[in-house]
């Protein structure tokens, strides 16, 4: 019963995941350097999905963290990672990077 | 070096509960010999941090975008199920706890399940593992470069051994209980981690836009924020979020009263019997 359970949870989110790769959202790039989000705001309309395109330019990975939208995302050193953010109610949502929380700091402004 | 003792204390701290929980669950039935299963489960978990660290850093593309949330899904809902079992195991054998004859027999039962107990310790070092490994391996390379001193990665390091002992506290403490009432506490112990861990998994798939997106019902960061020290205490122990969604808060609360119904109603075979067999501690059944 757990196991198929699991599986119906797994096939959800692959399920979900291929829809979502299928659309085309627009896209925000990001990018960490030395340590900071640049830009460390963004603005995006409210009620429309987006997806964010976090270039990680430093020697050591970093963690893509927002606590309010649930994202937890490792970005390894040189690589790029698309985090898909889900359509948001207007108002701003923080970020941080997880493993350099001093200066790593952003949010989302939605409106 | 604060900030970085403080992300490995936090990540940490879990796994080092859960691991201390299961060590002190067979000791208390009398089977030690069987440690290396839990310590191997833990070793395994390591193992496979250190791999998925590697493998993210060596991965891009669609699988460096998903790969990591599919995995630490099914990590997270694997620990539901695996510590729901546990506690359900507990309940279902307690009566026989309560001499060393029985306890025997139990552990005779036990035996043919030490699987779960491995991978209870695999799930609860692997659910955070590759982060924090990722994590302290940037702070060696940042350091071996000259771009910090060691200080962070000592932090880090420093955090984890924290952790460590407080899992070896934990330990020792419920070595010193009496078995029925170890049990009892480890239930409600158990029952709050999963219940957490539950709502966990339900927010990250509402993060991945799986689940419908619901407001924060409350919130509480002013008092305690998710991030601090305690925060993190209380995240790893009770599940604990600052601004907990609909979902979540739903999650949580119907784990806690079924699950809760699992472990703590007595079966029906007790009932008759008596409430001498209680599974909670009595005192009589304390001088065990």
């Amino acid at each position: 019963m757990r196991r198929v359970l699991a599986a119906l949870v797994m096939l959800g989110v692959a399920t979900a995941a291929a829809a979502a790769l299928a659309a085309d959202p627009p896209e925000i790039a990001l990018t960490i350097e030395k340590n900071r989000f640049q830009p460390d705001e963004i603005k995006v309309k409210a009620g429309v999905p987006f997806v964010l395109v976090v270039t990680n330019k430093d020697a050591g990975p970093e963690e893509f963290e927002s606590k309010e939208l649930r994202i937890e995302k490792v970005i390894p050193p040189g690589k790029t990672v698309r985090i898909r953010v889900r359509a948001l109610k207007p108002g701003a949502y923080g970020f941080i990077g997880e493993y350099h929380e001093k200066t790593a700091k952003g949010r989302i402004v939605a409106d | 070096m604060g900030a970085t003792f403080v992300v490995t204390l936090r990540e940490g701290f879990e796994a080092a509960l859960l691991l201390g929980i299961v060590y002190t669950c067979l000791d208390k039935l009398s089977a030690r010999q069987h440690y290396r299963w839990v310590t191997l489960g833990g070793a395994l978990g390591f193992g496979a941090s250190v791999l998925m660290g590697v493998a993210v850093t060596l991965l891009s593309g669609p699988l460096l975008d998903l790969g990591p949330d599919l995995i630490g899904i099914g990590v997270v809902f694997g620990a539901v199920a695996l510590l729901t079992w546990h506690g359900w195991w507990m309940r279902s054998h307690a009566r026989l706890l309560q001499d060393d004859v029985q306890r025997r027999v139990l552990e005779a039962h036990m035996t043919r399940r030490l699987w779960a107990l491995a991978l209870i310790a695999f799930t609860g070092v692997f659910r955070e593992g590759a982060e924090t490994v990722l994590f302290l391996w940037g702070l060696v390379s940042q350091a071996a470069t000259g771009a910090a001193t060691w200080a962070g990665a000592a932090g880090g390091a420093l955090g984890l051994l924290t952790a460590a002992a407080l899992g070896w506290a934990v330990f020792h403490g419920g070595k010193r209980l009496s078995v029925p009432r170890f049990f009892a506490v480890t239930s409600v112990v158990l029952l709050l981690v999963a219940a957490g861990l539950l709502a966990a998994g339900l927010g990250r798939l509402q993060g991945l836009g799986v689940l419908p997106q619901t407001e924060a019902l409350w919130d509480t960061s002013a008092v305690l924020d998710d991030a601090s020290v305690l925060g993190g205490f209380a995240s790893g122990l009770v599940g604990y979020r600052a601004r907990p969604t609909a979902v979540e808060v739903a999650g949580y609360a119907v784990y806690l009263v079924g699950a809760g119904l699992l472990f703590f109603r007595r079966p029906a075979g007790e009932r008759r019997v008596g409430a001498d067999d209680a599974p909670r501690a009595t005192p009589r059944t304390r001088s065990l």
